[in-house]
Order: C-alpha cells, then structure tokens, then sequence
C-alpha cells in the first residue's frame, strides 16, 4: 500500500475548495433538519474524516477501482482484492475534469477524470492497482483512454448494449468469467469456490441491511429522510464493506425503534418523492437536499448510486465455482435499470412498482446535463408516470451550484402543486 | 477479515428478522397463527423439503406394492408397470396405449367408453398437482435430479440449450405424444405388428430403470422373437442409455422431452395447484431463471401473464424460493397461495 501524503504537505488551495464544497453539503444534510438519527453519527463522521479532512482511506490486499456498478464486487474481494467506487460528485474535480471531455458533457464522468486525475484524489485512497470501466454509455468508454493515459492500468469490462436476448446474456457472462482471470492476473490468487462463497455473504449481508433500511421508507409518516440514505449508500462507495454493514444494520434498528414509537421525521403530509435519474453522488447531493429542505421527502429511488447498486439479490443453483460466477453475472445484467440499454420497459415498471410501494405523490427525475441516456429516457418515463396520474419534476442540472435558487423555486413550486392535489383529492 | 466472522456477520438477518417478528404490530391470535405458519412455510429450504418428499414418494411408488398399495392404473406420472412387483399404481399411458390398440371394430362401441372413464380417472387424479408430479413425485424425475446431485458432487459444470436448440426440442414431447396414441391406434388397425405395443412404454427409459430397483432387471434384454421386437427392443436400450447419459449432464434432460408432460399440459388450465406470478413486482433479475432445471425464459421475462406456468414446467417450485420479490411468483391451490416468494425467505435460503 502506498503511504499516504500527510494532509499539511498538500496544495492548500485545492484542498480547500473540494473540501469546502463537500462541508458545505454536510453542513446542509446535519444542521438544516432536525432530529437525525444518532446511527447517522457514523456516516457523517465518516464523510468529514473522508471528505473534509482528507483523512486515508484504507484498504486489504490490492486496490481495484471501479467506474460503475456493473463490476462484481464479489469477484474482487474473493481475490483477497478491495474494490472502490471512482465516480465523483465534485464540482472541484468536475472543473478539472473539463480538459478531457467536451464542454458538454455528463458532470460525473468529467469529475470521476478530473479526481484520477488530480494529485489529491478525495477520497484518498491508494493509487489503484486496476480500474474496471464497464463499457457502458459513450462517455465511460471514451474515458478508457484518458484514464490510461493518467498512468492508470485500466481493464474494459465489456457489456452489451442489449440485456433480453440469451445472446447478451452469454456474452456478459463470459465477460465476467474473463474478468475474474484478470483479477487473477492482477492479484496472483486464484478464485476459489470458498472464497467467493465468503465474498457472496459479505455482499449479501450488506444488501440485507440495505434491503431493511429501504424497507423502513415505505412507512408513513417517514421514518427516514433521502438525504440520509444517500449519505449511507454513498459510503458503501469506498467505505469498509463490514463496517458498512454494521453501521446500517444499528441505523436500522433506531429507525425500527423509530417506526415503533410513532416517530415522523418529515411532516405528516410531506409530499412523498421517487427520486429517479443521474445519480446524486457525494457532495452533489444537491437535489434530495433541495427537496427535502423544501418539506418533500424522498422515500425511494431509482439511481445507481443508491437502490439499483444494492437492491438485487444473487441467486445460485449449484454453488459451484461455475454457476456462482454466472450467478453473480446474471444479477448484475438482467435486473439492470441503467439507461444506456436499448429498451427502457424494467426502468418504467420498476419505477410504477417504486410508487405503488412507497405511496410516493411524485416524482422527481435528475439528468446531468450531458447525460445523454437519461435525457432520451426522460420522455418515456414521464408518459409512463404521467398515464397513472403520478406528476413528474424532470431537472436537467450539473455539479455547479448556480442554478440553486432556480431549482429550490421549481421544486417548490412542484410540492405545492403536490399539496394542492391532495388537498382537492381529499377534500 | 477473519472468517469466523465472517461467518458470525452472515447470520446476522436472521437475527434481524427475529427481532422485527417480534415488533410487528400484535393482531388477533388466530390471525398471528396463520401468520406464522406462512412464514415457516415460505421460509423453508425448498431444496432439502423436495429431496425428502422426492425420496419418499419414490420409495412408495417403486416399492410400495410390495405392501399391497395399489392406487390403480391411471397415474400421471411413471410409475412404471413393468415393475410389476414393486408398483403401487400404473403409470396411464401403459393403459392408454392399449385400450387404443383395440381392434378398430371395438373402438365404436360401448367398451371405448372405458378409455373416456380412464381419462376421467387420470384427470382426477392429475389436477391435484398439476405437473407438480413430475417435479414432487414421478421417479424417474427423481432419479434425474439424483443424477444432478451426482454430477455436483463430481463439480462437473451441468449443460445448456441455446434458445434454438430449446425451441426446435421442446416440440419433441408433442411428437411422442402424438405417436404414442397414434401408433396404437394403427395396431388396432393391423397397419402394424402387436409385437410394437405399446410402442411408448417399450422405448420409455422407466420400462428398464425402474423394475432394476427391486431386482428385476430382465427388462435389460432385447427382443429377437421377430424384426418389430428387435427394433423397439434396441431402441428402447438407446433410450435408457441416453436417458442416463443426458440426465448426467443436462437437469431434468428427458422431462423436456417426455410425452407425459404433453399430456399434461393439455389439461393444466383446469388443475388446482397452481404456478402464479405478479409481473408488476418482478424486476426480471432472472434469478428463477438462473435456478429452473427446464431452463424456461419466460419465467423471467413475461409480466403479462399471471398463469405462468409453461409446457415444459414441473412445477419442482425452486424459481419461487429463488425469487426475492415479496409475492412475485407464488404457488396456488384453489387459489390459495401455500408457497410465496419473499424477501426474508430469499435471504435465509441463499446463504
């Protein structure tokens, strides 16, 4: 492992500013509300050590960087490896990131290049030994190349672009397998049946906390707020996998005393909001802050920094080296809600079921401005919603923190017109 | 991290769901009761509850007669009648077949209405289970998935269909079925020798396996008394030959393939137990897919339907356990659902 750089040895100046960005939101998520859970103490101390401080972030064995979910974490840690999560919410790292791409392009691609590319990577971690770049939308493919040419060993995880037919299916399972012998390569272990067996139960037992604390948003009044959950679901982005897990499993049992006790941490009649689209990643949480400071409260969503990263389960038949590795392929292609597939039919119907579930009122849908993808979606979706009667709030918005103001009158303006309906429905 | 804390940190949802039992809000007793025993049961270990049920009906069907159990001739399943001491009932399409190798003459009068009574009796007994006897009861689908449990235990990597190759075989068993009425009704016509009747049974790999279970193996001989017999004898040894071979290698292989399951299908819409799914709960992850032995798409991929299951199912119910949806496949009887996917259930079986 790479000994740190002790934090004073650094160019004060930047420093600052991605860290004065990053309080900034953490000072908006712990003072502007009231009643946080205490199991939030561990999050939040977290992200200031992480973020604010600068502080190392450790790691066992080999470093691997990832660029998206669709890269098997289980594989990684089963070769004695840790993954970690590149994709960057900083506005600082977005800036410098702008010398890559075009002007006009997705915030986070720019800001996860911009972080490779900076001498003082936040989260600081250790230089990566491989980063995994699923070869998704056009802009993290592209990406390949720049990170590569950063000095990183960078290894293309192929996806098709298609996810129904058994075609696709074959091929991204023989990507995965191909994977796991680089990994073999990269680390010198060999993947065992014991050892991914340990890795599926470390991940499972993350995502049955996840799963329980997604579970606890379907109660009304909230027992929760979005911004904390985004909080959460972003450490798992770079955060000890157990420790996680420990952290949520105690959060969730507050919340079960919470729910017990009658306990609201939203008003009673908060609008309910489906959070879908880019995803907020730390410290661009700027739109469920907005919206929860706004009196709405986000209690499920549809994004791959939160509910499409943890949510679905693997299954194996044989636990067998060769039906695991396939387990885990299939888990990570076919519930896929991302929208750089050709057809968006589970997006739509996962995002119905969301609202039935969580009695959500609306919705509200964020594309990064240059995210090309969730812009064609936009369209779909809001028909989609819009057929069931459940209104929709489409932002097209970056990391810059200009727009705010516009932002909190749109989203303002769309809960009131919220209220006002369930006013007239009620009355 | 250590693994015995690992191992420590992997039970934790059980505990979990303990303690969350225990919060839920207290209802009427009765109600509580039913409850739980849902719970227990949509929490059970699906795999091991079908291997002890699969055993027992195995031993029962192969081995029962030897008790003087005889539930008749009209079985939807193979219990095979060749195993003649052993049997407690008669797989119907031995009967079948010979009621339609019945001289032609014989076929319009009033002793044809014995095979109308005999289908009745088989339809009684078949909706029941619907294909749920293949996947709970039939021995030899048990003796695949023993096969399967062999093969797993050598660590060889099971087969697979393309999806071309699934949809030209899956019609094979509509073949056989239609053989298997139309070739006996052809001997009833003298079109060809009796020495072929009845031709299914003589080809059907149960004729040879199953009698081998209570020592008879005389059935592992072929035929030379004529042409015909040598033929149906020999193929009948490719069958069974084959029958081990791809049961070895692909689960469930000749369930995809058996004229049984054809029949059965003609039927199922009217059956009691039931294969349901709520396609706006499913997230189409695949994972009953991933786990069902037939290798059926549609269980993934359709929303549409709630009747889900297909010609090709047995109903073995292992794509319920393996779905982590709350109520997204379930399985009826009368409509009552007796085994639901769940979360908690997904959770406690896949560790």
């Amino acid at each position: 492992m790479n000994t740190p750089t002790p934090i004073e040895e650094q160019p004060a100046f930047q420093r600052t500013r991605q860290a004065r960005e990053a309080e900034l939101t953490l000072d908006h998520i712990t003072d502007d509300f009231d009643g946080n859970p205490a199991g939030m103490q561990y999050f939040y101390e977290l992200f200031r050590r992480t973020y604010i401080k600068g502080e190392p972030v450790a790691h066992e064995g080999k470093l691997i960087g990832t660029t998206c979910i669709q890269v098997p974490d289980e594989l990684i840690y089963a070769v004695g490896a840790t993954p970690v999560r590149l994709c960057n919410g900083s506005y600082h790292y977005d800036q410098i990131g702008a010398d890559f791409m075009p002007a006009k392009s997705c915030s986070l691609v720019k800001a996860t290049l911009g972080m490779l590319h900076s001498e003082t990577r936040i989260p600081k971690t250790a230089k990566p030994d491989l980063v995994v770049n699923p070869t998704t939308c056009d802009q993290k493919k592209k990406a390949s190349a720049m990170i590569e040419d950063m000095g990183y060993a960078v290894y293309d995880l192929e996806m098709p672009n298609t996810k129904e037919s058994e075609e696709a299916r074959i091929y991204w399972q023989r990507s995965v397998r191909l994977f796991a012998h680089k990994l073999r390569g990269v680390t010198g272990k060999r993947l065992t049946r014991k050892a991914l067996k340990a890795a599926m139960a470390r991940t499972a037992r993350a995502q049955a906390a996840f799963r329980r604390l997604h579970g606890f948003r379907k109660a009304s009044p909230a027992v929760v707020l979005g911004k904390d959950v985004f909080l959460v679901t972003n450490a798992f982005f770079f955060d000890d996998i157990d420790r996680w897990t420990e952290a949520v499993e105690k959060l969730n049992t507050e919340l079960a005393q919470r729910q017990a006790d009658g306990f609201h941490a939203a008003q009673r009649k908060a609008p309910r909001i489906l959070f879908t689209g880019s995803p907020p990643v730390f410290p661009n949480l700027k739109l469920p802050v907005l919206i929860e400071e706004a009196g709405g409260v986000v209690v499920a969503d549809e994004t791959c920094s939160a509910n499409r990263m943890l949510y679905d389960m693997t299954a194996v038949d044989e636990w067998l080296l060769y039906d695991m590795v396939d387990g885990l392929a299939d888990r990570y292609l076919k519930p896929c809600t991302c929208p750089i597939f050709t057809r968006n039919d589970d997006r739509r119907r996962r995002l119905l079921d969301l609202a039935a579930d969580f009695a959500v009122d609306g919705v509200v849908y964020q594309s990064l401005a240059g995210c090309q993808v969730y812009e064609m979606e936009q369209k779909s979706v809001a028909e989609t919603l819009n057929a069931q009667g459940i209104p929709m709030l489409y932002i097209e918005t970056d990391y810059s923190p200009d727009d705010q103001g516009q932002l909190s009158t749109r989203i303002e303006a769309f809960l009131e017109s919220i209220k006002t309906r369930k006013r007239k429905v009620a009355a | 991290m250590k693994s015995s804390e690992t191992q420590a940190s992997a039970m934790a949802p059980v505990d979990n769901r303990a303690q969350r039992a225990e919060r839920s809000p207290p209802s009427r007793g009765g109600d509580r009761v039913t409850a739980g025993i849902r719970a227990a049961i949509n929490h059970v270990d699906l795999n091991r509850f079908r291997f002890w049920f699969q055993l027992v009906a195995f031993v029962l069907f192969v081995y029962g007669g030897y008790l003087a159990i005889d539930l008749g001739s009209r079985l939807p399943f193979f219990s095979c009648g060749y195993n003649q001491e052993g049997r407690a009932g008669v797989c119907y399409l031995l009967p079948l077949q010979h009621q339609l190798s019945r001289p032609w003459p014989m076929l319009f009068t009033a002793a044809s209405l014995s095979i109308l009574s005999g289908l009745g009796i088989f339809f009684l007994w078949f909706i029941v289970l619907n294909k749920g006897w293949c996947g709970f009861v039939c021995p030899l689908g048990t003796l695949q998935d023993w096969l399967t449990a062999l093969r797993r235990r050598l660590g060889i990597r099971y087969a697979n269909y393309t999806r071309g190759q699934f949809a030209q075989l899956t019609k094979v068993k509509y073949i056989l079925l239609a053989l298997t009425i139309l070739i006996p009704l052809g001997i009833g016509g003298g079109l060809w020798s009796h020495d072929m009747s009845p031709p299914f049974c003589l080809i059907c790999p149960a004729r040879m396996i199953l009698p081998a279970f209570t020592g008879d193996f005389s059935q592992f001989t072929i035929d030379f008394s004529s042409k015909t017999s040598i033929v149906m004898t020999t193929l009948g040894m490719m069958v069974t030959a084959l029958f081990i071979a791809g049961g070895f290698i692909k689960k469930r292989f000749f369930c995809f393939l058996c004229p049984m399951s054809a029949l059965h299908y003609l039927f199922s819409k009217l059956a009691l137990f039931r294969l349901k799914k709520d396609g706006d709960k499913c997230t189409r992850c695949g994972d009953c897919y991933r786990v069902c032995d037939l290798e059926i798409k549609e269980i993934a991929d359709e929303v549409n339907k709630p009747n889900i299951m297909t010609d090709d199912c047995t109903l073995c119910l292992k794509c319920v356990a393996a779905c982590p949806e709350d109520g997204a496949l379930k399985a009826t009887f009368a409509g009552i659902p007796i085994f639901e996917s769940t979360e908690a259930g997904f959770i406690r079986r896949m560790r």
